[in-house]
């Protein structure tokens, strides 16, 4: 399994890439593009939040409490006084950041279905939906935002299915296939688990954003030309222009 | 101590952070003064927007990368009304006139790509906003 340094590197590298290919196709804009980075990358940490005292949890948490807090005090700034959003926020980040990550801590299990990739869609949806919702951004970016929080959190469990193969002794360890899984279904408990993932995973597509804009950007003719288009210099022109 | 000094900071950090954040925007309204004869039929969605082709095409024309080249398609204008977004409070943010657009540009290589829908929102002859797409889960077309 790979450490956080490891998985922190990977995910921004890998973003990082992703992100400049969205931008040189002219589908966001550079300032998108840094945000996507950062969500990427973010995304790629996230698997890891079901390991009790790894490094991720306390990521994880801090940064999902801080943007709640921020989202309440928004909601209610026109309507508080700066005491109360203080004593309202204060509460809410403390029982998000210190009460709800034991409860956390005691219902999740390492390497269990946060480590699969319905899951890693579920993420990418939930932050589509709440792009669009939330923060009422266009169909495509959020989409675009979704997207790269998959493709983070992918990052992170082909990592561990990487680091399942010692190459040096030539042996597989006992985690390989532990990781980028679509189900698991040895007990009574990961069936019921199955059923409500892939149940709030249909749910969540149908309050998402619509998907035309993003099937054309990324996932039609044109866009595969697009592409191919600022792949190489097609002039013949390298570096020089 | 360090624990709590740390905390502390947070906490007040999401305060100056957020209080920087306009959270009550209202878009400034166009002042209108109908012809002289004309009849005054204010609403809350205003006029219908004045040469709101030209308009647009000025707007799109410092906006686009490639706007040289563009070649738009206009619907006609349509009364719509925007919420807010959740994390703003949700209430509506902004009660117009829409109008779809279909704009076409090449991409940096020269090659013209498809149209790409925008909704362009007016109060009264004044762009509000652009919305990259053909619909938004926070816009309501209104019938007339």
């Amino acid at each position: 399994m790979a450490n956080f340094n490891t998985h922190f590197t990977v995910a921004a590298t890998a973003s990082a890439v992703m992100s400049a290919i969205f931008m040189a196709m002219e589908v966001i804009t550079p300032v998108e593009a840094v945000i996507a980075f950062s969500i990427g990358t973010l995304g790629g940490l996230m698997p890891d939040v079901d390991s009790a005292n790894s490094k991720a949890i306390r990521v994880g948490f801090n940064v999902v409490s801080l943007l709640l807090t921020i989202m309440v005090v928004f909601v209610k700034s026109s309507v508080y006084s700066i005491v109360e959003m203080l004593v309202v926020s204060g509460v809410i980040f403390y029982t998000l950041r210190y009460g709800m990550i034991d409860l956390f801590r005691k219902i999740s299990k390492h390497r269990g279905m946060f480590h699969s990739v319905p899951v890693a869609m579920i993420f990418g949806v939930s932050v589509a939906i709440i792009m669009h919702l939330f923060f009422g951004l266009n169909a495509l970016i959020s989409w675009i935002y979704g997207i790269m929080t998959t493709f983070g959190y992918l990052v992170h469990l082909i990592l561990d299915e990487v680091y399942s193969v010692d190459l040096g002794n030539r042996r597989v360890k006992k985690s390989l296939g532990t990781a980028l899984k679509f189900y698991r279904l040895k007990t009574q408990s990961d069936k019921i688990q199955n059923v409500i993932i892939y149940g709030s995973l249909l749910a969540l597509m149908w309050v998402a954003p619509d998907t035309m804009m993003l099937q054309n950007a990324l996932f039609s003719p044109e866009a595969l030309m697009n592409f191919w288009d600022v792949f190489i210099p097609h002039d013949g022109n390298w570096f020089f222009k | 101590m360090n624990l709590t000094i740390k905390q502390l900071t947070i906490i007040s950090g999401i305060f100056i952070f957020t209080g920087c954040v306009p959270v009550t925007y209202t878009p400034k309204p166009t002042i209108q003064t109908p012809t002289l004869g004309s009849p005054v039929q204010m609403s809350k969605y205003g006029y219908p927007p004045q040469n709101y082709q030209l308009t647009i095409k000025n707007y799109f024309s410092n906006k686009l990368k490639h706007a040289s080249t563009a070649q738009y398609t206009f619907s006609s204008p349509q009364r719509a009304y925007k919420k807010k977004g959740f994390a703003y409070g949700g209430g509506v943010e902004w009660e117009g006139w829409m109008v779809d657009v279909s704009i076409a540009t090449q991409n940096r290589t020269g090659r013209m790509l498809s149209p790409k829908p925008y909704m362009v929102l007016f109060k009264n002859s004044m762009i509000i906003e652009d919305i990259l797409g053909n619909n938004h889960k926070l816009i309501t077309k209104v019938t007339p």
